[in-house]
């Protein structure tokens, strides 16, 4: 009976110890190796294995989240995400036809219909691809459900990222603040409902620091651009043939410069404060985090993610340098293969290799990105979580039911998804 | 310590049970009993009885093995952290897949179904896109052909037309280009006068220094002015005129577009856009058109040949023609250029071309000033 004896006091020191509420479980290796054999068979199915990727995916990070000694398990499955799938394109096929042709028959003014429509199609399946993975988000045998209709959400979406443009983003904390309450206010665990509490002011003031650093010289930059340009020089020198007076007075060089000192400081800026952009909204949002009297907080720190990046710039890198090395010795190999070809199977075989070797580059970058950004970014927030009252989460009933994958198919057909 | 004594250690073991009903975890004593897995509360109640063959493996960290009930809409969990136990359970059970053996030979028939459709549809791309098209092809009514090439002549145009050097896009309107327009409206009235087509042409000479001449769907035609400059006689332009001519007649251009949007969705909706970025969809479709394109243009080679004869031109002043474009201009990728070898058409269109009794299709001043139809204002 001794081995029964040793666990149950392991159980009860862990119980009793409040050292670390929420842990990541996982090791890299075993997510690398699930992404780089998950890139292979994306390129062999031309991508149609991307469901059982995808599936494979949430189950690790799921399952390797522990909170309060038990980890989440992710029920959906692989066939789930190809019948939503299939379901989006015979939803999508007819649509897309329709406007092609009311586009071809009534003028472009359809086409720019079928953008909006589109658009707001692909909020709503943002919203129910959302309400699809909390449904297979289970957490000590309790569902997470979520309520609240994705037309809404569409709308509600649509209108905040549309004044998001307006204002050069100035209103984006706001708009966060708005979708977020939204969406928690209809995500539940069990019977536990959840809630936001994050204030869009408190994100506005942390922010505006960024953005001016960010938006004001670009937006002096390409003010100072458009100024520089002689319009009415242009225009009338446009008309004749003399192209070096042209250049001249139309101030176009001064312009070239200033675009260029514009973009360079666009560059430069989203290097440097994306990831400080990024910590901060985290941070925010997390901590603004409730369900019941559970409370959520985060000790996220900006050089964390810094040093996610970097670890991504440090593999792109070993990455970048090893295909450069594997073209060049194709290059040289190459010629020698294609020699016994006629002119038109020489062509295809090149332009197939190319397309190959093009297909290759972009999944290892992607499978690069996942591992250590998407990890990383993961693990660290999970690291930093300080959890309160998860004494609450004892009391919890279950409750709700799984939702339909309609949502995660139009969502991967419009490009929209998320996790 | 009775360690090797597999049968005692690992008959019983504990593990933590949430019921499914609420959240609330509860230390249980797992017993082995011979048909299903009995768990007990600490008190000697039993909270639940599994059978070995409903049991179920879920995700989970690697040092725990997760079980549920298959099928059950309760999401009762049992968790068991001891390796022994979990052993000892899969050893019971046949769906426990402790180890994920079950799992690996599953996604085997997964990986071999996919590779199986992704060769079907390439399949399909390659053999039934082209029959679907040309089935689908007939039934698109004149008004909707007519504005389709109109909304592809406009893309075109765009891409073609480089505004620099402040220069019309189209031939043949300024004053001192009126007369070779009139010249080729001579030679295309004989050249349309013999197809007999069911509706009108419109035809467009554009200032482009390549030999090159484009049909677009509902009998739109691009002529480039370096095709007029690098024709030597009207039998050499009229013929080539034939030739896209034969391509309207065929509806050539329609098939063309409908081809691309069957393409586009099989290679862009169907598979998804997997490396975020139409590149790969879009070479692919150029190879996949290139490869049509062969019949194709065989096809319409042989209609230009009968109506040259027809009208009384030379039905070898295509194959001349041809052999000297490839022979100076042909800049880019040669699969772009979407012709079958130069070599064995040509030498199709001798095979096909019969002697016929010729005529002059345009006196010497008509062609003169035909030649300088791009004479620039």
């Amino acid at each position: 009976m001794t081995i029964l004896d040793t666990t149950v006091s392991t159980a009860q020191t862990s119980m009793s110890a409040p050292a670390r509420m929420t842990r990541f479980l996982g090791r890299g290796a075993a997510f690398w190796r699930l992404l780089a054999r998950g890139a292979v068979m994306l390129m062999f199915t031309l991508g149609i294995y991307r469901f059982w990727l995808t599936t494979d995916i949430r189950r690790y990070l799921w399952s390797n989240t522990e909170i309060a000694d038990e980890s989440f398990e992710y029920t959906g499955t692989a066939r789930e995400l190809l019948l939503g799938f299939l379901i989006a394109i015979a939803v999508l096929v007819p649509l897309y036809s329709a406007f092609f042709l009311l586009t071809l028959a009534l003028g472009q003014m359809w086409s720019a219909l079928s953008i909006v429509a589109l658009t707001f199609l692909g909020q709503y399946a943002v919203f129910r691809a959302r309400r699809y993975r909390l449904t297979r988000t289970i957490y000590r045998g309790v569902r997470f459900y979520q309520t609240g209709s994705a037309w809404r959400y569409s709308v509600y979406a649509v209108l905040w990222w549309s004044l998001i443009l307006l204002t050069l983003g100035i209103a984006y904390p706001f708009a966060q603040s708005q979708l977020e309450r939204f969406k928690m206010r209809n995500t539940f665990f069990g019977s536990m409902p959840g809630r936001f509490e994050g204030s869009g002011w408190h994100l506005f003031l942390r922010g505006i620091i960024l953005w001016v650093l960010a938006v004001v010289p670009f937006a002096i930059g390409a003010v100072a651009t458009i100024l520089a340009i002689d319009w009415n020089a242009l225009t009338s020198a446009a008309a004749g043939d003399d192209k070096a007076s042209w250049l001249e007075n139309s101030g176009l060089a001064g312009a070239v410069v200033f675009a260029a000192l514009t973009g360079l400081w666009l560059l430069l800026s989203f290097a440097i404060f994306y990831p400080a952009f990024q910590t901060m909204v985290l941070r925010w949002w997390v901590s603004g985090l409730r369900f019941g009297e559970v409370a959520v907080s985060s000790r996220l720190r900006m050089t964390q993610v810094f040093a996610v990046y970097a670890r991504f710039l440090g593999y792109a890198l070993l990455f970048t340098f090893v295909v450069s090395v594997a073209l060049m010795l194709g290059a040289l190999v190459l010629p020698n293969i294609s020699g016994a070809l006629d002119a038109t199977s020489e062509e295809i075989v090149t332009t197939v290799l190319v397309l190959g070797a093009y297909v290759a580059t972009a999944l290892g970058y992607s499978t690069i990105y996942q591992a250590t950004v998407k990890l990383g970014l993961w693990r660290c927030i999970v690291e930093t979580l300080d959890i309160s009252n998860s004494a609450a989460l004892e009391h919890v009933t279950a409750a709700g039911e799984p939702a339909s994958p309609v949502g995660e198919g139009l969502a991967d057909a419009l490009n929209v998804g998320g996790i | 310590m009775n360690a090797p004594e597999v049968g005692i250690s690992t008959s019983a073991g504990r593990g933590i049970f949430f019921d499914g009903l609420s959240a609330s975890r509860h230390e249980v004593a797992v017993e082995l009993a011979p048909a299903a897995l009995r768990l007990r509360a600490a008190d000697g109640t039993i909270l639940a009885e599994w059978r070995y063959d409903e049991l179920e493996t879920l995700s989970s960290p690697d040092d725990v093995l997760r079980l549920g009930r298959a099928g059950n809409p309760v999401l009762a969990r049992l968790e068991v952290k001891d390796p022994q136990l979990a052993a000892a359970i899969d050893e019971r059970s046949a769906p426990v897949d402790r180890t994920g053996r079950i799992e690996r030979r599953l996604r085997d028939k997964v990986i071999f179904w996919s590779v199986a459709a992704t060769l079907s549809l390439l399949l399909v791309a390659i053999l039934g896109v082209p029959l679907l098209a040309s089935a689908l092809t007939p039934l698109v009514p004149y008004a909707l052909e007519r504005k389709l090439g109109a909304a592809v002549a406009t893309q075109a145009r765009a891409s073609l037309d480089d505004h620099r050097t402040g220069t019309v896009f189209e031939c043949g309107n300024a004053q001192n280009e009126q007369a070779g327009r009139a010249a080729f409206d001579k030679l295309l009235e004989q050249i349309e006068a013999a197809a007999s087509l069911p509706w009108p042409l419109k035809v467009m000479i554009v200032r482009r220094p390549e030999a090159n001449a484009i049909t677009f769907p509902g009998g739109h035609i691009y002529v480039f002015e370096g095709l007029i400059k690098n024709a030597d006689t009207p039998d050499e332009l009229a013929g080539v005129l034939a030739h896209e001519v034969g391509h309207v007649a065929h509806h050539d251009g329609t098939r063309t577009v409908i081809e691309g949007a069957g393409l586009s969705l099989l290679f862009g909706a169907l598979l998804g856009d997997f490396v975020g970025g139409g590149a790969v969809i879009l070479a692919a479709k150029t190879i996949l058109q290139t490869s049509y394109s062969r019949e194709v243009e065989a096809a319409a080679d042989k209609y230009g040949i009968t109506l040259m004869a027809r009208i009384g031109g030379d039905p070898r002043a295509l194959g001349t023609i041809l052999i000297r474009i490839a022979g100076t201009t042909h800049p880019g990728p040669k699969i772009l250029a979407d012709h079958p070898d130069t070599r064995d058409r040509v030498a199709a269109i001798e095979a096909m071309a019969e002697p016929v009794p010729r005529r002059a299709l345009l006196d010497q001043t008509q062609w003169a000033s035909l030649k300088t139809v791009c004479a620039r204002a």
